[in-house]
């Protein structure tokens, strides 16, 4: 796991000037999506790799201990092994990057994995998820309870009353102290971008985000009308590399919300590809928050047939 | 070229990465591709097939021939040039090379059917370009993968920019054709018209001409290169369409144009692009024949960052302008010094995930314009890097690559002489400002005229730039946006014709009732030796007019009248033959100063509200009245005309006056929408210092008639008056001198040849009108070409200026300003 982010003291100027115009990102957001794009043995590599960028998660009130079960069964086992041996993928071991559940049900899942024998980890979310309306104490209490449950990584929301209202200061408290209730855990900030009301403020929170000290910033909750979307991510990710140019730090980007279909999954990869670079395209930095984007992915064709024309090349070669 | 040609297909193998791919990894790299693609996470080829194209050109035979009337011109015995794949070296076909009797066939079938296709009901050709439409809409495959083969432009931009555009072009204008009868009803169709492409680009080039020509009712023939296969293609569409054969006819391969004058007879309009050198070549040869060239030269885009710019955006602007194939020149880039480390970073940043490879391949941000082009960037770079300058490129350029990478070239000297030549594709050069002002500065000093875009989150100050640049067309927080509404065009050095929206248009026609001169051989003109310096002249006898009605003595300049710089005078003849008046004779000296009087007046001008234009319109209509008396005496002594006929001319005049005031609010600048591309606002900016030679018949009304327009579209004016009788335009100044700001109208008589001459060969000077003799004419146009200076001239051809349309119609309104598009970007919610 990457090194937790320390965080920097708060520097308001990092964010009084920025600025950041909504039509031309809308429109490198749209030229982003069709840039790039993969095809045959590509196409069924880069669906594989961004499988294992997924955070799987089940944020449901009907969430039990058998269905976490379930969920964590297939974190170990993402692809079926038939498909991966004749792709000759077996032996990489491919999972997902982590699974994702209420605080209620860590333990759950820290015991589901542990039984089949999955050392991915477990993010909890906490501090009033979904809308992060209570206060303070309690969602620090939270953190901490998940973190004792044995969850590695905490996705929290941030309180978005303070981001309208322009208290930076008190945000960036705010999440410092979420950072210090997590101890060795990684924290996971999300910024709830569909509630924020513009593009500059994404991007204001972005960097008070990582300036308190969050491993990842994170999209949306799922929860809100408008989840990941390109333009926000394209904000956030140049947030993401200011921030690295201006103290050296790789923080984290997980988009999550929305992102339902394999098509969707290669845009996101390209699209950090293109704006971070390849180094950023490793689950320590990389994560894609989802729910049933992987059932997808292994229903692609294109996995089929490649999987098909790989064995029968490898037939081809033995005889 | 030939070694060119095969180093560019060996290396069209090894140099761009997305042909590797597939064989390297498909077959032998050993385990397995899709775990070592897993691991590298590179990306694939996602080619695009070229089978259809390549099918077409099959078809073709082993000799891709002209179109002409309807139907394929393969001349027997004739040379051919071979058509290329830029990216690969492959073999595309072989274009004949057009000789000058093939160009004439063409030009004689347009003009037959001109006769026809113009006498069609508007409604009717409507039709006929929706069919088009259509057609270009169920071939769009073969369109672009044609293009994209034959142009090395990325297949992409072609399907997702040109095509759509194309179809939204013809769309467009056959919505004027339809209405062309309402909306159209003071202009006919010009005539034949030869549109003459660049070797990149073409496709959508020759569309956005060719559709408003044939809206119209012109008749076209495309002059191409052997990179334009497709405007070949869209010929035949044409014809399959159903359009009348001989109405668009395309020849290939012609060399160049001032060859082929001979073949042009009956062309009226010629509308050429190319570089400028090309151009400024072509104006001079063809000054004096009678010929209307539009001219649209060079391509390179300029972009202002400044300090309140968002920074990433801006550099994705950069990228559009020149980094993803959708323009053919470089870009000049100015960054405001505070951001200069925070923008050379992110550029750099940028530049490394550029994908550069064929150009049929989806996932491609460029391919490869050909030799030329290849040659044109290194030989810039090489001097640039001479003069001192730091080159940064991902890559290098090799030779064995047909592929240039994007470059950036900082650090050149201000003063150097590569700044002042044209920035050339994939190139950026970057320089640092300080202030804004400092800027504009920077950017109105260029000769380039194009468009320019202007990057600021703050409104008043993007504002500012946008309106203060004089470019075609300026794009605030955007670059590159292209829609068929919106009009696209420019001045200085780029020329100063359109395409798109109403003024691609005015291009095709011609005020009704008016005959186009006709084109023909231009005669021998010894252009070194015209008006070169005026006659002596004499004094010659005793001065008979009464001391009272005398106009007053002395070159009009700066708001005062001053004495003439050769401190001589020239008699001027009443009817009876006898010396009626003396006037001062101007010279070169005086048309300076006049010219620098009115470049200050023009500055201050430009901000003054259009009212103020037209209480001075109006003052002047009525201190025009109280002289009434005097200046039709005046006129019935000089010019021997009867005294109603005088009065007339007077009455006209004021009336003159006060139409041009009153039209001032109405001069078709607007707001118009192009959907999610954003507004775009159309303005008409003062053309700033325009010079006039008025004619020598109606001294009065035709003066007042050229000045009062001007005057209305905001220009400050240099006047030539009539040389047999400048006195009433004289005694006007006097009226000038008290109601209008110094320098905003100077009035030179004396010899007409001489002045005309420093008019035209004066650098400062944006624009001349003409009127007087064909020679005159003739030497105007040659000499325009030095600073491409905006013209119109009558080619010795006389107008009723009392006559509505040729004295005050909107041909005139047209000529006294020019557009800029302006692009809004707005949706922040």
């Amino acid at each position: 796991m990457a090194p937790q982010n320390q965080g920097t003291e708060l520097d308001l100027t990092w964010i009084s000037e920025v600025q950041v115009n909504q039509p031309a990102v809308l429109r490198r957001a749209e030229q982003i999506q069709t840039r790039r794009t993969m095809k045959k043995d590509w196409q069924a590599a880069w669906l594989l790799k961004a499988v294992t960028f997924i955070d799987l998660t089940t944020l449901s009130g009907d969430d039990t201990s058998s269905n976490v079960q379930r969920l964590c069964y297939k974190a170990k086992y993402p692809i079926r092994e038939d498909l991966l041996k004749a792709l000759d993928m077996q032996d990489i071991g491919i999972t997902t990057a982590a699974v994702c559940v209420y605080p209620a049900r860590v333990c759950d899942a820290v015991k589901a994995l542990k039984d089949v024998g999955c050392k991915i980890p477990v993010a909890s979310v906490a501090t009033g998820f979904p809308a992060g309306q209570t206060h303070l104490k309690t969602r620090l209490e939270e953190i901490r309870l998940a973190v004792e449950d044995g969850a590695k990584e905490i996705d929290v929301v941030i309180n978005r009353s303070l981001v309208l209202t322009g208290q930076w200061e008190v945000l960036y408290d705010e999440i410092r102290q979420f950072r210090k209730a997590c101890g060795n855990a990684h924290l996971k900030t999300i910024l709830a971008t569909g509630e924020l009301g513009s593009l500059t403020n994404v991007y204001k929170a972005s960097m008070i985000a990582m300036m308190a000290g969050s491993d990842f910033i994170k999209t949306s909750t799922g929860k809100e009308a408008v989840n990941a979307t390109f333009p926000v991510a394209i904000v956030m990710v140049r947030a993401i590399r200011d921030f690295f140019w201006k103290t050296g730090k790789k923080i984290g980007f997980k988009p999550a919300g929305g992102i339902r279909t394999a098509k969707d999954s290669l845009a996101w990869l390209s699209l950090i590809k293109e704006e971070l670079g390849d180094e950023w395209l490793k689950p320590e930095l990389f994560r894609i928050g989802a729910s049933t984007l992987l059932s997808d992915i292994e229903r692609q064709d294109k996995i089929h047939k490649r999987a098909i024309a790989q064995g029968q090349r490898n037939q081809s070669r033995k005889d | 070229m030939a070694a060119a040609a095969a180093a560019a297909a060996a290396a069209a193998t090894g140099a761009g990465e997305a042909v590797t791919g597939e064989a390297a990894t498909g077959q032998s790299m050993g385990k397995s591709s899709v775990q070592s693609i897993f691991f590298s996470l590179d990306y694939g080829p996602a080619p695009e097939s070229p089978s259809t194209a390549l099918a077409w050109l099959e078809t073709q035979g082993p000799n891709l021939g002209h179109f002409v009337n309807g139907k394929w011109l393969k001349p027997d015995g004739q040379g051919t040039i071979t058509c290329r794949d830029p990216s690969s070296g492959e073999f595309l076909a072989n274009c004949f090379q057009a000789k000058n009797e093939d160009v004439a066939l063409a030009v004689d079938v347009a003009k037959r059917t001109f006769e026809e296709w113009s006498q069609l009901s508007g409604a009717t050709r409507a039709q006929h370009l929706i069919r088009l439409a259509d057609a270009i809409h169920k071939h769009q495959k073969l369109l672009w993968t044609l293009e994209s083969l034959a142009s090395g432009r990325v297949v992409r931009e072609i399907r997702d920019g040109d095509i759509p555009l194309a179809h939204q072009l013809l769309q467009y204008y056959a919505c004027w054709a339809q209405t062309q009868e309402q909306a159209l009803s003071g202009w006919q169709p010009i005539g034949v018209a030869v549109i003459v492409l660049p070797p990149t680009f073409s496709f959508i080039e020759m569309m956005w001409r060719v559709s408003p020509a044939l809206a119209v009712g012109c008749t076209v023939v495309v002059l191409g290169s052997p990179t334009s296969v497709t405007s070949l293609l869209v010929a035949q569409l044409s014809e399959e369409s159903g359009l009348p054969p001989g109405v668009l006819n395309v020849v290939m391969g012609a060399t160049s144009l001032e060859t082929l004058l001979p073949s042009l007879s009956g062309v009226v309009k010629i509308s050429f692009c190319g570089t400028v050198e090309e151009g400024k070549a072509l104006r001079k040869a063809l000054a004096g024949s009678g010929a209307d060239l539009s001219l649209n030269l060079g391509a390179e885009s300029l972009m202002v960052i400044t300090d309140t710019a968002d920074l990433d955006s801006a550099v994705e602007g950069v990228v559009d302008a020149v980094w993803s194939d959708r323009s053919s020149g470089g870009l000049r880039l100015l960054v405001q010094m505070s951001e200069w480390e925070r923008t050379l970073w992110r550029l750099k940043a940028r530049m490394g995930g550029l994908r550069q490879g064929r150009s049929l391949d989806w996932g491609m941000d460029m391919g490869s314009p050909g030799t030329s082009a290849w040659e044109k960037a290194q030989s810039y770079i090489q001097e640039a890097q001479n003069q001192g300058a730091q080159v940064f490129q991902v890559g290098n350029a090799s030779q064995k690559s047909p592929f240039f990478p994007p470059t950036l070239v900082l650090g050149l000297a201000p003063a150097s002489p590569c700044t002042q030549r044209e920035v050339p594709w994939p190139v950026v050069v970057i320089s640092p400002f300080r202030t804004a002002k400092e800027a504009l500065a920077m950017i109105n000093g260029t000769p380039r005229g194009g468009n320019a875009s202007v990057w600021s989150e703050r409104i008043t100050l993007a504002l500012d730039l946008a309106y203060g640049v004089r470019m075609g067309t300026v794009w605030i927080n955007s670059h590159g946006l292209k829609d068929a509404v919106a009009p696209v065009g420019g001045c200085k050095e780029t020329g100063s014709s359109w395409h798109g929206g109403p003024d691609g248009l005015y291009e095709y026609l011609w005020p009704a009732g008016l005959l186009p001169r006709p084109v023909a051989l231009p005669e021998a003109m010894d252009y070194n030796k015209f008006g070169l310096s005026a006659p002596p002249v004499l004094p010659s006898g005793p001065d008979t007019s009464p001391p009272s009605q005398t106009a007053p003595y002395g070159i009009f300049l700066a708001g005062r009248f001053q004495n003439p710089s050769s401190r001589s005078s020239r008699p001027i003849l009443g009817s009876s033959g006898t010396v009626y008046a003396h006037v001062a004779e101007g010279g070169a000296k005086d048309i300076r100063t006049a010219v620098e009087a009115a470049h200050q007046a023009a500055a201050l001008w430009v901000s003054q509200a259009p009212g103020k234009r037209v209480s001075m319109l109006w003052a002047l209509a009525d201190a025009l009245s109280q002289r009434s008396q005097v200046l039709a005496e005046q006129l019935t002594e000089v010019m021997g005309v009867g005294i109603t006929e005088a009065q007339t001319e007077v009455m006209l005049s004021i009336a003159r006056l006060r139409a041009w005031g009153a039209r001032v609010h109405a001069q078709g600048a607007g707001l118009h929408s192009a959907g999610h591309q954003g507004p775009f606002l159309r303005l008409r900016e003062p053309l700033g210092v325009l010079a006039i030679i008025c004619p020598e018949e109606w001294p009065l009304l035709a003066f007042v008639s050229l000045l009062s327009p001007a005057l209305a579209h905001g220009n400050a004016v240099v006047m030539v008056p009539s040389g047999a009788c400048p006195l009433p335009a004289l005694q006007f100044c006097q009226d000038v001198a008290s109601l209008l700001p110094p320098g905003l109208v100077n009035v030179v008589p004396g010899d007409r040849d001489h002045l005309t001459r420093c008019l035209a060969l004066h650098q400062d000077v944006p624009a001349l009108w003409y009127f007087g003799s064909a020679q005159g004419s003739q030497f105007v146009e040659w000499a325009s070409a030095g600073n491409l200076k905006a013209i119109w001239v009558n080619g010795g051809q006389s107008r009723s200026w009392d006559q509505e349309p040729e004295g005050a119609g909107p041909e005139l309104c047209l000529r006294a300003a020019r557009t800029k598009t302006l692009w809004l970007s707005l949706g922040d919610i």
